[in-house]
């Protein structure tokens, strides 16, 4: 029961979420996001075994994210209708304003641990497969990218192989930030080309192995949709439904 | 049992048939290869032989169909596969009966790991799937791969993959297995069990298999014909040299570790002294000069700081658009003469990475000597290099090592070794076993099965004189 | 579509992908410690970093369908990298490859000038400006913030997205690696004319 989300058909879990994501686009008062926020943690909590660290360790950045649109909706924001709640220095925030800081701080932070759901509770060559399987993605575009995750750690490896190999040359230390990425400039030319050699050889060894890109007969690995997926489903829908009627249940 | 049910199939005698085959790319004006003829039949032995960059890979591709659709080539005569023009084959068709091992080990597979990989394989035949457990099951005990079914590939050593990819050409049950350069990344030992291997494997199923091989004394009399695309090349043969090791000390090593792979490492090399790195697939070599050149992280002293290094791929070394900008950017006074003396004038305005697999490595090398380092790393230069290629860079180390660069090199190449090296250090399982001189190496036998060595062919040959 | 596509160019878009999966991801972090100090203007001077790769891929292959298909790739690569934005970021892909895939339409494919790259980074940039006015419900700010937001983002979209990304694919041209690509076969169609 724990690792149901795990278990769950990625290509359900993916429409699930989407469909969740853009009704919540409509929404503009901070509680609906808010209420299907709690919702997404409580499912995860009871259905996945994530590591809560790294769970927290990725939301970081996007706390960050949520503080810098509250306060910048609040001063920006064009509606100032309603009564003014606070005031400070000649700054006057009126309710509408507070509420649409609040609901769209709250979006980003019911969207983001929604992705990391995704991310967290989904591996990335079942979503492929899936993809492929349930949703027909073509053969042809679902093993090229297929090639490209499999080749992640080794691109990302030689990333910092020839930034240090050029350092090994000689090439001056880059110090700031500004700089920094600049430097990464002539770290992709390199890369890329890596990348040119190692794509076109991939593809003749997929060749080789008589791959075509037509539709297959049969998986090795079979992706199914079962009891689960409907199940979660129905929770993910009960989740949205609830939030987005909290006007009735929460007066 | 793996090849049982072949496709019922009209049987032609004559496999590969070359009729005045042409070939050139697109944007270039030469023909890469010109009025080829030749029969390849029914269960035979061939290799394919010539100098680096003559056209055996490009041969391949057109055997297999990959060319000319997939580089738009200019193909002219006739190309016959199992009796039928080639073009009459439907996408995919020919693949299913000819399979390929390709040279480079490190991109030829599309999925993470070796079970995945061989799945993929049936998929595309349209194997049912009741099925591919069974030929999975079979062909990894087949080729004695069992223990890396669930390994992830790319973490594998070279010589590993390249087992893979082998078991990955055969679960086809091919009628043909074509095979580029397939010894280049494997230990000697290794090799040799190889060839064995293959030995059995085709007396047992009949299949046809042509090799490209630039060093046929690894395989013995395995190959029944030989087709040679050589253009007249005479290959100059390696003459032991004289040690040039002088005696004051010139690259210290205290105490090296790194990642949780190499062990505590100490040793020292002499001024103009030629040191080989010998050991299995995997025993850390390629992580030791890393960690010599501070390229990982690692713990433990390095003396001098800056040390030289060519690594397996030397694009990465690359920092300019020209190879003359290139060989003088760290500011050497004798660009010029370095350029020179490596051959590379022809080339001096072109972009480093446009150029050949050897000129890179000549490049590289020149910009590592007009840096002025005096201690030089490097990760099997040997690796897929013809004889000429083998002898030029023999004669370079040889030059710069009597002027008192000090050289390190990794390679499996005994022969190159024997000739080359003033002491061997051996390697295994992360570990330094020590530094010995050559001579001592090849006659402990022990010292050599320990570390999946062979001796190299001369001292065989001395030996049986002497008996 | 796919049809006409040879394998080595949807590897070649894949491979790719992944390059600038690591380069996005690295820019992302960068986009989001700013964000917390000036909200979501932060990520609009560096947001045609994003476009880029759609950018590159036309106009190195040259077919219907590139710039989308490439963007969607990188996206999807970017969630299995672990991207917290999540499989939203599909989407995104899609759009933004579509505005850029817009402006190589309206050419028939035939021009891949620098004035049609950067026309394609701002087409990406105003498809994408319009998604998340929508989605990261932009239309509670006021209109001068918002026109703002767009013109930055415009300007994003043809410097960094437009020039930079062919910058990087004449680097990567120089280099000679291209050869059986579209692009170095029009160069020396270029050259004979
Ligand atoms: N796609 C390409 N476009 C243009 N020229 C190419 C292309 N691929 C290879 N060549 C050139 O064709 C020649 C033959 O290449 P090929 O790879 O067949 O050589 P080879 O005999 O296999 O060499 P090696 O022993 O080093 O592997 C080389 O000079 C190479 O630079
Ligand atoms: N990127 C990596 N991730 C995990 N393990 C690795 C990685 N690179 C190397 N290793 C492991 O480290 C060990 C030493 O590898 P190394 O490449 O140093 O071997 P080597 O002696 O150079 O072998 P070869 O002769 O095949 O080149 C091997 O067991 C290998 O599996
Ligand atoms: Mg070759
Ligand atoms: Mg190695």
């Amino acid at each position: 029961m724990k690792n149901a989300l795990h278990r769950m058909n990625p290509s359900v879990k993916f429409l699930a979420i989407t469909i969740c994501m853009f009704t919540m686009a409509f929404f503009f008062d901070p509680w609906t996001p808010l209420v299907f926020w709690v919702g997404v943690l409580v499912l995860q909590f009871f259905f996945s075994e994530i590591d809560w660290k790294k769970w927290l360790l990725f939301m970081l950045p996007f706390f960050v994210t949520a503080f810098g649109y509250f306060w910048t909706t609040l001063v920006f924001a064009e509606d100032g209708s309603g009564s003014v709640v606070w005031s400070i220095w000649n700054l006057q925030i009126t309710e509408t304003q507070l509420n649409h800081a609040l609901s769209l701080s709250f979006r980003v932070l019911a969207f983001s641990s929604l992705s990391l759901l995704f991310a967290l509770t989904t591996n990335p060559v079942t979503f492929i497969l899936s993809l492929m399987q349930q949703l027909k993605l073509s053969p042809k575009i679902a093993y090229g990218v297929m090639v490209g995750y499999q080749f992640l750690p080794v691109l990302k490896d030689e990333f910092i192989l020839i930034g240090q190999a050029h350092r090994l040359r000689g090439a001056s230390e880059e110090k700031n930030t500004l700089q920094r990425l600049l430097g990464v400039r002539r770290i992709l030319i390199p890369m890329l080309a890596g990348a040119v050699r190692k794509a076109e050889r991939a593809a003749f060894a997929m060749e080789a192995r008589g791959f075509t890109g037509e539709r297959r007969s049969s998986y090795f690995r079979v992706i199914s949709i079962g009891k689960v997926d409907a199940a979660l489903v129905i929770l993910f829908l009960f989740v949205l439904v609830l939030s987005c009627t909290h006007i009735w249940w929460l007066g | 049992m793996l090849f049982h049910a072949r496709k019922r199939v009209r049987l032609v005698h004559e496999v590969i048939h070359f009729d005045k085959v042409s070939f050139r790319y697109p944007d270039e004006e030469k023909w890469i290869l010109d009025e080829l003829s030749f029969t390849v039949k029914r269960g035979e032995r061939i290799v394919i032989t010539g100098p680096s960059g003559c056209g055996k890979t490009t041969l391949l591709y057109i055997c297999n169909r990959l060319y000319p659709d997939n580089c738009d080539g200019i193909l002219s005569g006739s190309v016959k596969l199992f009796g039928k023009n080639n073009s009459s084959f439907i996408p995919g068709e020919i693949n299913h009966r000819i399979a390929t091992v390709f040279q480079d080990p490190d991109s030829q597979f599309c999925m993470q790991t070796v079970e995945e990989e061989l799945a993929f394989t049936l998929e595309n035949l349209h194997v049912k799937r009741d099925e591919m457990e069974n030929r999975i099951r079979d062909v990894l005990a087949l080729t004695d791969l069992t223990e890396f079914r669930y390994a992830v590939i790319q973490k594998l050593s070279g010589g590993q993959k390249q087992r893979i990819a082998t078991a990955c050409a055969l679960i086809m049950k091919p009628e043909v297995l074509l095979l580029d350069e397939p010894l280049s990344h494997l230990d000697p030992f290794t090799a040799k069990k190889y060839v064995e291997w293959l030995d059995e494997l085709q007396k047992k199923y009949a299949m046809t298999i042509v090799a490209i091989e630039h060093r046929l004394d690894l395989w013995g009399d395995f190959f029944e014909r030989s087709i040679s695309l050589n253009k007249n090349e005479i290959a100059p043969v390696l003459i032991k040299r004289e040690s040039s090791k002088q005696k004051n000390d010139s690259l210290v090593v205290d105490k090296l570790q790194a990642n949780t792979y190499l062990q505590e490492t100490s040793f020292t090399l002499k001024r103009g002294e030629v040191a080989v790195l010998a050991g299995p697939n995997g025993s850390g070599k390629t992580t030791l000069l890393k960690a010599l050149c501070k390229l990982i992280p690692s713990s433990g002293t390095v003396e001098p700081k800056l040390v030289g290094y060519v690594p397996q791929s030397p694009e990465f070394l690359f920092l300019t658009k020209k190879v003359q900008d290139e060989v003088g950017f760290g500011g050497g006074n004798n660009t010029e003469e370095m350029i020179a003396r490596l051959q590379l004038l022809p080339i001096a305005d072109s972009h480093p990475f446009a150029v050949s697999h050897g000129q890179k490595r000549r490049v590289a090398i020149a910009a590592m000597l007009s840096d002025g380092r005096e201690v030089i790393l490097m990760d099997e230069p040997t690796s897929g290099q013809d004889a000429k290629a083998l002898s030029e860079l023999f004669q370079l180390i040889d030059e710069r090592a009597r002027e008192g660069t000090t050289f390190l090199i990794v390679t499996h190449d005994m022969e190159f070794a024997n000739c080359l090296a003033d002491s061997i250090l051996l390697m295994k399982d992360g570990q330094l076993t020590g530094k010995f001189d050559a001579d001592i190496v090849w006659s402990d036998e022990q010292l050599l099965m320990d570390h999946h060595l062979l001796p190299p062919k001369e001292v065989i040959h001395r030996e049986k004189c002497f008996a | 579509m796919l049809k006409s596509w040879k394998l080595k160019e949807i590897v070649l878009m894949s491979l790719f992908a992944v390059v600038f999966g690591i380069v996005y991801l690295l820019f992302l972090h960068v986009g989001n410690i700013w964000a917390g100090f000036i909200g979501p203007i932060a990520y609009e001077w560096i947001f045609g970093i994003w476009f880029i790769v759609s950018i590159i891929c036309m106009y190195i292959i040259r077919k219907p369908g590139a710039a989308v298909v490439s963007e969607t790739i990188a996206a999807a690569i970017e969630v299995l990298l672990g991207n917290a934005v999540g499989p939203r970021l599909i989407l995104s892909g899609v759009i933004q490859g579509l505005g850029a895939e817009a402006v190589f339409a309206a050419t028939r494919y035939k021009r891949f000038d620098l004035w049609v790259l950067m026309l394609a980074g701002v087409g990406s940039s105003i498809f994408s400006f319009v998604y998340g006015y929508f989605l990261g419900g932009f239309s509670v700010y006021g209109t001068g913030y918002v026109a703002l937001m767009l013109g930055i983002r415009i300007l994003s979209g043809a410097m960094i997205a437009g020039m930079g990304g062919k910058a990087v694919a004449d680097g990567l041209l120089a280099t000679g690696s291209l050869r059986g690509y579209a692009i170095s076969r029009s160069k020396k169609g270029e050259a004979r004319a």
